[in-house]
């Protein structure tokens, strides 16, 4: 695992802290940077490590599984989770409600549709760069 | 002859112990000023150098007038206790009186707010573990030798019992033969040893306390240093339950009338534990610094994160106190190695086992009748 992978709170922001987590774990898989089926810290060690409450922790791991993003073992602790070979209809027209949501919600803050196309393709090829797939 | 020599020891400890005391500003982690989070720019301004200075400068003429004036007392006073321990006692002083001035003078310049959290998202090798838990096995079983060693042999002690023992390894004082007199040694062998075997492996996953940004090299410093710490503590139970264990056994045998002394064996590991601790604390403090800061190079430029950066959980700059942190062992801010987090329920209550134990130890010593003479005469 890469050593130099650090999470970070920021308490100054209004995102909660344990969605500041979930996000920075989910981008750290998204990006390939953990790959699937590593372990991630127990509860209790990284909790400890950030200096919050364990149910912070608890709270981010549970919305992460929830996501999709690891598997919570009883005894083995944490996991990052194989991605889905094929999404539900359900998953998928959940998700492409929430696609287009946000989609029009920069349309509504002024943002131009070349722009919005322009920052959908920017942000499938972070995606899919070839440094993600390799680390996959 | 038998004054000077206990004063020569005891000037070794002092300057011994000063030395250690004198040098850790030198090994703190950066950002740190006598347990104050001052920031890393801060850290190496004017007003954070003149701190050190005055502390330098107190020390060492702390440590002087110990040795001088201690001297006095223990060649005066040579058969009252706290005259011959009167030097380590005033260095002792010397250090609180000038770490608390310069603890407030840092304060002047603390970093207020809340710092920002960062762990790293590695998970601890088992096989760190094996260490400690060995150490403490070694531990539980001396334990275990000198309190049934002592225990099959209680019945056939006679009335007086040998409570301690002078520097020649023949014992100096006698106490009737009671539970307590008999077993109070091994069972400080069997509550001390384990103890401490458990405070090593506590080391072992005592919380990481990295850098921000600083590319792993604050967590690869610290990981280190913890190992380094941990195996330090692992010896350091061996040692003392071998000891504590010998010691223990060879009394009983004392007591039996089997032996005149201690072996041989036991004086040369109390100088063995001894110059391991020196050595490997020395070590520990100028090859690793306090949390690896000598480690850390270049990267210590980078801001502390929470726990050692958090100027709002911290007494004096010594206790950390963090109800939300479910640590047990944070590292000091001001000293080597790791301190407990008196905000985590568990760590708080072994901390009062202990005071309880030493509390006892120490009420045992004083109420048990002792007498220097021999029980023959």
């Amino acid at each position: 695992m890469d050593a130099s992978l650090v999470i970070e709170i920021d308490r100054s922001r209004e995102e909660p802290a344990y969605e500041q987590v979930a996000r920075q774990i989910r981008e750290a898989i998204a990006t390939g940077h953990l790959k699937p089926q590593q372990l991630l810290p127990a509860v209790r060690s990284l909790a400890a490590d950030l200096g919050v409450n364990l149910n912070t922790i608890a709270r981010a791991y549970r919305l992460l599984e929830e996501d999709g993003f690891v598997q919570i073992r009883d005894r083995s602790g944490v996991e990052v989770a194989l991605p889905a070979r094929r999404a539900t209809s359900e998953a998928g027209a959940a998700l492409r409600d929430e696609l287009w949501h946000v989609l029009m919600r920069m349309r509504q803050a002024g943002l131009p549709p070349p722009a919005i196309r322009r920052e959908v393709d920017r942000q499938l090829d972070k995606l899919l760069s070839p440094h993600t797939e390799r680390e996959r | 002859m038998e004054a000077w020599s206990v004063w020569i020891v005891l000037a070794v400890e002092t300057v011994v112990a000063g030395g250690f005391t004198i040098i850790i500003p030198k090994i703190t982690r950066r950002g740190l000023l006598f347990g104050v989070y001052v920031g890393e720019q801060h850290w190496a301004s004017v007003q954070a150098r003149a701190i050190a200075r005055e502390w330098y400068a107190g020390m060492i003429l702390g440590v002087a007038a110990s040795i001088v004036l201690g001297a006095g007392l223990a060649l005066g006073y040579p058969t009252q206790p706290l005259a011959v321990v009167s030097s380590l006692l005033m260095v002792l002083t010397f250090t609180v009186v000038c770490y608390l001035r310069a603890h407030f003078r840092a304060r002047r310049l603390a970093v207020a707010g809340a710092p920002v959290s960062a762990a790293a998202l590695i998970v601890d090798a088992p096989a760190a573990l094996t260490v400690p838990i060995v150490a403490t096995s070694i531990g539980a079983l001396c334990g275990a030798a000198a309190l049934g060693y002592a225990w099959m042999h209680y019945a056939d002690m006679p009335a007086m019992v040998p409570t301690h023992f002078g520097i020649s390894g023949r014992p100096d004082a006698w106490a009737p033969r009671s539970f307590g007199s008999v077993m109070m040694l091994p069972l400080m062998a069997a509550v001390l040893s384990p103890g401490m075997g458990l405070m090593a492996c506590l080391t072992a996953r005592a919380k990481r306390a990295i850098r921000q940004a600083d590319g792993g090299v604050s967590l690869a410093a610290q990981l280190r240093f913890r190992r380094a710490v941990t195996v330090f503590l692992s010896g350091t139970v061996i040692l003392v339950s071998l000891l504590l264990t010998s010691m223990s056994i060879a009394a009983t045998r004392v007591a039996l009338g089997l032996s005149e002394g201690l072996p041989g064996a036991s004086m040369a590991l109390t100088g063995v534990l001894l110059l391991y601790a020196i050595g490997g604390s020395l070590y520990l403090m100028l090859h690793f610094g306090q949390g690896g800061a000598r480690l850390e190079k270049a990267a210590g430029s980078a801001p502390l994160t929470n726990g050692l950066a958090d100027n709002a959980h911290w007494v004096l700059g010594v206790v950390y106190v963090n109800r939300d942190d479910p640590s047990f062992l944070v590292e000091k801010r001001f000293g080597v190695g790791y301190t407990v987090n008196l905000g985590n329920p568990r760590a708080a209550l072994l901390v009062i086992l202990f005071v309880l134990f030493m509390i006892g130890v120490v009420w045992f010593a004083r109420s048990t009748p002792h007498t220097s003479l021999t029980p023959g005469s």
